[in-house]
């Protein structure tokens, strides 16, 4: 069922009745979706593939538009890509022509001219995702984890505050893939945004979020919502506790009633 | 720069690569060796397989005592380096125009079509029935082998744009202006190098089909003038200047190809990291 939370208390990113079709109607990706979310919280949507994820997140970033129903961020209604709105991907789609730093600075070189302070920025979050001795090395040269810590840096050089990731460590091992998680969360800790995080791992999701929004398909939904009461800053050692637990066991729940 | 420890050891100590290439040198040498002496006792006909010996003289006389081939060897590679900057720039230029534009797109397919199945050579003697004898219809004809390869490389380039690049430009809100330069035609930098390589091979070949056809000048007209004399040693001499001038130029086009693309290669990255760090700190 579509959720309209009313508890929210200063929504950033909203959505009413969003639907989203494909292929003349005949593919509903996405149906009815409403949800409020918080300033500075952490949202993971999760659900099998083909469930809409993608389309939800490409939905308010702006680069498709709603069949129906609309989306705001800020209070002002989505129809275009914005500079308050970053998104990253499952695969770090870096410049290969370009070094670290540089590819770093591509969403502000887009936006306007490149200050002095911009390159100190650009060099300042390389230091914050740990690649600030790979700043001057291009992608071919850096892991795959080390790809997508440059990509997490450009995303936040945007300084957009709402942050939209799509199965963003997906690529990686599980090994890298949970230390980037831990990560993640200190660094969107300490730029106060807001994340939308996708990922098809129920576990993955809990652990990241103080939201999970449980996806559907056929067609796309937004089937459940699940408060994370867990607290910050989290180890990964709350997987074993039995709140967490409980936590994924409802999660399946709905995703196994199908 | 060597790195003697990168290559592996032979038996006795000699490094692998000074074996292969003396094991090749050998081969060589038989090979030229028992040529030689076929040729002298009178199993090969000296008429059409000229003694390597006789080649070796010629060399020296069309280099050295009457020094005839420079001025065609100038001409020629003249022509080359024309037709080539003219025919591979346009294919680039209209590639790049015809990949943008969705319509225009729709439009020249059939041509691009056609003209891939028709051997452009066939199309020099009209050339030059248009455009009259004389160097214009030379590198016109070698304009004509040379456009092709760079034209559907970029065209290809620019078309098979990465998607998932593009949308991260759009959801950075990029104009098409600059996704073009700042995506789409670096991005296709070494495919249209690659094309740049064919294109090079290609004018060639090129200006010695514009030669063979106008006899006035270049090693074309040198090549087909010592075959009539029944002078073959000069005539190898001169195929093996252009089987020497063929790989310098491959060889150059390599490095420039690694030069350019510098992200496809190592040192290539590793000099321009180092430049950019350099430009960063000051
Ligand atoms: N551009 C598109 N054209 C047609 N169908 C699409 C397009 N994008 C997504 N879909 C369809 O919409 C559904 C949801 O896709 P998506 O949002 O990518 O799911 P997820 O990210 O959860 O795997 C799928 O059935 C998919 O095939
Ligand atoms: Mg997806």
């Amino acid at each position: 069922m579509a959720t309209a939370d009313s508890r929210v208390r200063d929504p950033v990113v909203g959505g009413n009745s969003v639907g989203k079709t494909f292929a003349g109607g005949t593919v509903v990706a996405l149906e009815n979706a409403s949800f409020d979310i918080e300033k500075g919280s952490f949202v993971s949507l999760v659900g099998p593939s083909g469930c809409g994820k993608s389309t939800l997140l490409r939905l308010i970033a702006g680069l498709i538009e709603p069949t129906s129903g609309s989306l705001q961020v800020h209070g002002s209604k989505v129809s275009a890509p914005r500079q308050d709105v970053a998104m990253m991907f499952q695969r770090a789609t870096l410049l290969e022509w370009r070094t670290a730093i540089e590819n770093v600075l591509l969403p502000t070189e887009i936006q306007r001219r490149v200050t002095a302070d911009d390159r100190n920025r650009a060099m300042e979050l390389l230091q914050l995702v740990g690649l600030g001795e790979f700043a001057f090395s291009f992608p071919a040269q850096l892991s795959g984890g080390m790809q997508q810590r440059v990509a997490l840096a450009r995303l936040l050089q945007t300084g957009a505050d709402v942050l939209l990731m799509d199965e963003p460590f997906g690529a990686l091992d599980e090994f890298t893939r949970e230390r980037l998680n831990i990560e993640l969360l200190r660094i969107v800790g300490e730029v106060g945004a807001t994340t939308i995080f996708v990922t098809h791992n129920i576990a993955e999701a809990i652990f990241l979020a103080d939201k999970v929004y449980v996806m559907t398909p056929r067609p796309g939904r937004l089937a459940q919502v699940i408060d994370v009461p867990l607290a910050r800053p989290r180890e990964l050692a709350v997987q074993t506790s039995p709140e967490f637990n409980r936590l994924v066991e409802d999660a399946r729940e709905t995703l196994g009633a199908l | 720069m060597p790195a003697p420890a990168m290559h592996g050891e032979g038996r006795n100590g000699v490094p692998l690569r000074t074996r292969r290439i003396l094991m090749h040198a050998g081969i060589f040498l038989t090979l030229v060796l028992a040529w030689e002496i076929g040729a002298r006792a009178g199993y090969l006909d000296p008429l059409f397989y000229p003694r390597p010996t006789a080649i070796v003289d010629s060399f020296i006389r069309i280099y050295i005592t009457q020094g005839n081939i420079w001025r065609h060897l100038y001409v020629s590679l003249g022509l080359v380096f024309a037709g080539f900057a003219a025919g591979s720039i346009l294919g680039i230029v209209l590639g790049s125009l015809v990949g943008f534009n969705a319509l225009a797109r729709r439009f020249v397919k059939p041509y691009v079509l056609v003209l891939e199945a028709t051997p452009r050579i066939a199309v020099a003697p009209l050339l030059i029935a248009a455009l009259g004898f004389g160097a214009q219809s030379k590198i016109a004809i070698i304009m004509l082998v040379c456009f092709f390869a760079p034209f559907i490389n970029t065209l290809a380039g620019v078309v098979n744009v990465n998607e998932e690049k593009l949308e991260l430009f759009n959801s950075l809100g990029a104009s098409k202006f600059q996704i073009l330069t700042k995506l789409v035609l670096p991005e296709a930098v070494p495919v249209i190098m690659a094309g740049e390589r064919l294109a090079l091979t290609a004018s060639l070949s090129g200006v010695l089909v514009a030669e063979f056809i106008q006899r006035d000048q270049g090693i074309g007209s040198l090549i087909l003038i010592y075959t009539r004399n029944l002078n073959m040693a000069s005539a190898f001499a001169c195929i093996f200047t252009l089987t020497v001038v063929g790989f310098l130029i491959f060889k150059g086009m390599e490095m420039l190809d690694r030069y350019i693309a510098f992200w496809n290669n190592e040192t290539g990255m590793a000099r321009v990291g180092a430049a950019r760090k350099a430009r960063w700190e000051n």
